[in-house]
C-alpha cells in the first residue's frame, strides 16, 4: 500500500471551529473585479473543492488566504484568527501549492526541500524523516540530487507538493495540485489528501479542472463564477439544486455556469 | 532560406524584446513596435548630427584658432576607421550581458524549437533582432561624426564606415548566437551527467568565454589596439574583424581598390560567421534539458558560519539559497564578470594612473558591483518570490537575508580587488589598509542603496531575458548610486593620498556614508515591508 510510505500531519486537536472562515472577501485589479464578497469556510477534516472557469477568482481566493493579495473587504480567519494579525504565525500552518510552482531551479530537490525546511523551523531529524518518505512515496527517490532545471512538470510538482506537506500544515491550500502528475502519484496524493483530513483533521482547500477528481475526493464543493460563489455544497446537494440529480458533476458545473450546451461551438470548431 | 520566415521571427523578436519590460502596457502602442528603434534611430542620428554641425560651425569660426581645421581632419582620421569595431564591440558589451541571460528554461521552450524553422533561419532572424535592437548606439556614433566626415571632405569614407557598422553590427549578432548555442549545450547536455564539478566547470567556462569578449571588443581597449596598429598592416589583414577598419583606412590613403577588397572580405566574413553560427547551433543546441546531479545525498548539515553572523534558520537558508544562485545561474554570471573586466581595464591600461584615480577606480568599481547585485537581489526570485512571502520567514527576516547575501559576496570581492591591486601597484602598507576599509565601505552603502531600489521596483516577470529590476529604476539607481559612491570616494581618496587635510575629508566622507546608508536602509526595510503586504504580480 503506497500510503504506508508517506508521513502523515500531527493530530489535530478537536473543535467546533472552522479551520478556514472566508468572510466577505472582495479583491480588485484596476476595472476587474476578481471576487466580490465570497464567504465560504472548510473545517477541520474537510476536503473543499473550489470549482470554476478560468478568471472565476479560484487563485485569487487561494493568495488572499495566504496573504499573498491583500482583499479590499472581508476578513480570513485561520483557527478563529485574522490572518493578518500575525502572518508568520498563520503561515507556519498553511501547506501551499501555486497553481504553476515557480522552483528555484539551480537548486536540487533536496536543497529546495532542505530550504523549505528550515524556512518553516523543522527539525533536521524529522525533516530528513520525512522527506526521505515523500520521495519514496512518490518515486522521486534517486533523482533528489540532481537540479531542479533538468526535472520533468511532475518532478516538479511532486516536489512542490512535499514542499507543502513536509512541516505538518494545519491547512493545505492546494491550486490544482494533480497537474502534470502520473497516474500513481496522483492517485497516491489524492489518497494522502483523504488520510489526511479523515485521520488527522487537517482541512484542505482544493481547486481542480478536472471534475472527476473533485466528485471522487472532496466533501464539499464552492463553485466560483464571476468573483462570486455560485453554488456550494455537497456534490449531491449541487445535483439536487440544478435539478440533475444522478449526473456527474461535470453536468451541474457547465448547467450552473450557463455554458451546458456545447454542442453548437463544437460543430463550429470541427468544421 | 526563407527570408520571409526569417522576417516575421525577427519581427517577433524584437517585439518580445521591447515589450518584455513592460508587460502592463499596451502592446500596440508605438513604444512596443519595432518601428520605435527605426525612430529612435532617426532621432538619435539627427540629434548628434545637430550637435555635431554646431561642433563643427565652432571649429570653424573665425574667432577659433588656426589649428582648429586640423582637428576635424584628425578626428575624421582616427575614429571613421574605429566605428566598425563599435558596431561589434556594442553588441558583444551589451549583447553579453543582455542576451545571454536569456534563462535555460526559456531557451528550451522557446517556439522557435519545435517551429518549421532551419538553423541558419533561426541564426539570422536572431542576429537581426540583436542588431536592430542595437543600432542606436550606431546611429549616435554616425551621427556625430556625419558633419565632421562632410566638413574635411570624407563623405566616401562615412559612407563606407555606416556600411560597415551595420554589418560589424550583425557580425556581433552572429558572435552572440554562437556563444549563445555553446552555453545552451553547457548548461544542458554537454556536461551530461555531471556532479558538483559540472556546475563549478560551467560558471567557469562561461565566466572565461563573456570575460574574454568583454575585454576582446572593449572600446577602451580596442582604441588604444587599433591606434597601435595603424602602421601593423600585416596584423591587420589576419584579424578578420579589423578588415573592415583596414578599408576605411585603406579609402583615406586614397586606394579604393584595396578598400573594396576589404570591405568585401568583411563582407564575406560575416557570410561566413552566419554559416559557423548555424553550424553551431545545429551541433549544439539541445532543446532538452539534462540532469545534473550534484551528490550531496542527504540534507545539509545546518548553515552554522551563517548563524555565526546572527541570523536565523529561514533567513541563513535565503542567503545560501542566493549564494548557490549566484553561481549557479547563468542569467547571474554576467553580473559577476563586471568587477574582472574592470579591474583587468585598470592593470592593462592603468599603469601609469596615479594613486588618487587609482584609490577613486577601485571604490567605484567596489561600490558598483555591490549596487548591481544589490539592484538585482529581490528580483531575481522572480516567480517564486510567491513561495517565499507565503512563508514565515517575515518582512525583517527577508531584508536580513538580503544583505547578508549581498554583502558577503561584495565584501569579499572589494576586499580581493583592493589587496590585489594595492600589491600590484606597490601601495604602502597604512594605504592598503585604507583602501580595503574604503573598498568595503563603498561595497556596503551602494549595495544597501541598490537593495532599497529592488525592494521598490523589483520586475518578478518570468521571461526569457529577466531585467530582475525595471529599467528607469536601474537608470534611477544607478544616476543616484554614482552620485553618493563619488561624494564618498572622492573625499576618501583625498583622506588616504591627498597629501593634507585628512581628517575633514575622511568626516565628510563619513557622515555622507553613514546619511546615505542610514536613508538606504530605511527605504529598504519599509519597501520590504511593502513587499509583504501583497504580491506584486
Amino acid at each position: 500500500m503506497v500510503m504506508d510510505a508517506l508521513p502523515s500531519a500531527r493530530p489535530l486537536g478537536t473543535g467546533t471551529t472552522p479551520t478556514l472562515q472566508v468572510e466577505g472577501v472582495s479583491k480588485s485589479y484596476g476595472s476587474v473585479q476578481a471576487l466580490h464578497g465570497v464567504s465560504f469556510d472548510v473545517p477541520p477534516g474537510q476536503i473543499v473543492g473550489l470549482l470554476g472557469p478560468n478568471g472565476a477568482g479560484k487563485s485569487t481566493a487561494m493568495k488572499a488566504v495566504l496573504g499573498l493579495v491583500r482583499p479590499e473587504g472581508g476578513t480570513i480567519r485561520l483557527f478563529g484568527i485574522d490572518v493578518l494579525t500575525d502572518p508568520p504565525s498563520a503561515k507556519r500552518q498553511i501547506g501551499y501549492v501555486p497553481e504553476a510552482p515557480s522552483l528555484y531551479e539551480f537548486l536540487t530537490g533536496m536543497e529546495y526541500l532542505d530550504f523549505v525546511a528550515d524556512m518553516y523551523g523543522l527539525d533536521r531529524a524529522v525533516r530528513r524523516e520525512r522527506i526521505a518518505q515523500f520521495l519514496i512515496g512518490l518515486e522521486l527517490s534517486g533523482h533528489e540530487d540532481a537540479l531542479i532545471s533538468g526535472y520533468s512538470q511532475g518532478m516538479r510538482q511532486k516536489v512542490a507538493l512535499i514542499a507543502a506537506l513536509v512541516h505538518h500544515p494545519r491547512l493545505l491550500v492546494l491550486d490544482e495540485p494533480l497537474n502534470g502528475l502520473d497516474p500513481r502519484s496522483a492517485r497516491v496524493t489524492k489518497d494522502l489528501l483523504r488520510n489526511l483530513a479523515t485521520h488527522e483533521g487537517v482541512a484542505v482547500l482544493f481547486s481542480t479542472h478536472v471534475l472527476e477528481i473533485a466528485q471522487a475526493i472532496c466533501d464539499r464543493v464552492i463553485i466560483l463564477h464571476h468573483g462570486t460563489v455560485l453554488a456550494s455544497g455537497t456534490v449531491e446537494a449541487l445535483q439536487a439544486r440544478s435539478g440533475l440529480a444522478g449526473s456527474g458533476l461535470e453536468e451541474v458545473f457547465l448547467t450552473l455556469t450557463g455554458s451546458g450546451d456545447l454542442r453548437d461551438v463544437v460543430q463550429a470548431l470541427a468544421r | 532560406m526563407d527570408l520571409h520566415r526569417v522576417r516575421r521571427l525577427a519581427t517577433v523578436l524584437i517585439a518580445s524584446q521591447l515589450r518584455s519590460g513592460r508587460a502592463d502596457s499596451n502592446p500596440k502602442s508605438l513604444f512596443g513596435q519595432p518601428v520605435f528603434i527605426a525612430l529612435v534611430d532617426v532621432g538619435l542620428f539627427l540629434v548628434a548630427a545637430a550637435a555635431g554641425f554646431a561642433a563643427v560651425s565652432a571649429v570653424r569660426s573665425p574667432s577659433a584658432p588656426p589649428s582648429s581645421g586640423t582637428l576635424l581632419a584628425a578626428v575624421a582620421n582616427s575614429v571613421l576607421p574605429f566605428l566598425p569595431l563599435v558596431g561589434v564591440g556594442v553588441v558583444l558589451v551589451a549583447g553579453m550581458m543582455f542576451e545571454l541571460t536569456t534563462t535555460t528554461r526559456f531557451a528550451l521552450s522557446d517556439a522557435a524549437n519545435w517551429l518549421p524553422l532551419g538553423p541558419a533561419e533561426y541564426v539570422a532572424a536572431s542576429t537581426a533582432a540583436i542588431a536592430y535592437t542595437y543600432s542606436p548606439a550606431v546611429a549616435l556614433a554616425l551621427g556625430a561624426l556625419f558633419p565632421v566626415a562632410v566638413s574635411v571632405g570624407q563623405t566616401p569614407e562615412f559612407l563606407l564606415a555606416a556600411a560597415l557598422s551595420l554589418l560589424a553590427l550583425v557580425e556581433g549578432g552572429f558572435l552572440i548566437e554562437m556563444v549563445r548555442s555553446v552555453s545552451q549545450r553547457a548548461g544542458t547536455l554537454a556536461v551530461g551527467r555531471g556532479g558538483r564539478a559540472t556546475v563549478v566547470v560551467r560558471a567557469v567556462l562561461l565566466l572565461v568565454v563573456i570575460l574574454a569578449l568583454q575585454l576582446a571588443f572593449n572600446p577602451v581597449l580596442l582604441y588604444g589596439f587599433v591606434e597601435r596598429l595603424r602602421s601593423a598592416a600585416l596584423v591587420i589583414a589576419i584579424v578578420p574583424f579589423l578588415w573592415g577598419t583596414q578599408a576605411l583606412l585603406e579609402l583615406q590613403a586614397g586606394q579604393p581598390a584595396v578598400a573594396a577588397g576589404f570591405a568585401l572580405a568583411e563582407a564575406g566574413f560575416a557570410v561566413l560567421l552566419l554559416a559557423i553560427a548555424a553550424r553551431l547551433r545545429v551541433r549544439y543546441w539541445v532543446p532538452t534539458s539534462a540532469e545534473i546531479r550534484i551528490s550531496s545525498g542527504d540534507i545539509a548539515r545546518g548553515h552554522p558560519w551563517l548563524a555565526a553572523l546572527g541570523l536565523n534558520a529561514p533567513e541563513a537558508a535565503v542567503v545560501s539559497k542566493d549564494l548557490r544562485g549566484l553561481v549557479r545561474r547563468r542569467e547571474m554570471l554576467p553580473a559577476l564578470v563586471v568587477p574582472f573586466v574592470l579591474v583587468v581595464l585598470l592593470l592593462v591600461e592603468g599603469r601609469s594612473i596615479g594613486s588618487f584615480a587609482l584609490v577613486i577606480w577601485l571604490g567605484w568599481v567596489a561600490g558598483f558591483f555591490s549596487l548591481f547585485l544589490g539592484a538585482i537581489s529581490v528580483g531575481q526570485e522572480r516567480r517564486a518570490l510567491q513561495f517565499l512571502l507565503a512563508t514565515p520567514i517575515g518582512p525583517t527576516g527577508l531584508f536580513r537575508a538580503k544583505v547578508a547575501a549581498l554583502l558577503i559576496p561584495t565584501a569579499l570581492t572589494a576586499t580581493v580587488m583592493a589587496v590585489a591591486v594595492g600589491l600590484y601597484f606597490g601601495l604602502g602598507v597604512e594605504v592598503l589598509l585604507g583602501l580595503v576599509l574604503l573598498s568595503l565601505a563603498c561595497a556596503a552603502l551602494l549595495g544597501l542603496w541598490g537593495l532599497a531600489f529592488a525592494a521598490r521596483f523589483s520586475d518578478f516577470q518570468d521571461r526569457p531575458r529577466p531585467q530582475f529590476l525595471r529599467p528607469s529604476a536601474m537608470l534611477a539607481a544607478t544616476g543616484s548610486g554614482m552620485a553618493i559612491l563619488f561624494s564618498v570616494v572622492v573625499p576618501g581618496a583625498f583622506a588616504l593620498v591627498g597629501g593634507g587635510a585628512t581628517l575633514p575629508a575622511l568626516l565628510v566622507a563619513a557622515l555622507v556614508a553613514l546619511v546615505f546608508g542610514g536613508l538606504a536602509i530605511f527605504w529598504a526595510r519599509s519597501g520590504f515591508v511593502r513587499l509583504f503586504r501583497e504580491l506584486p504580480f
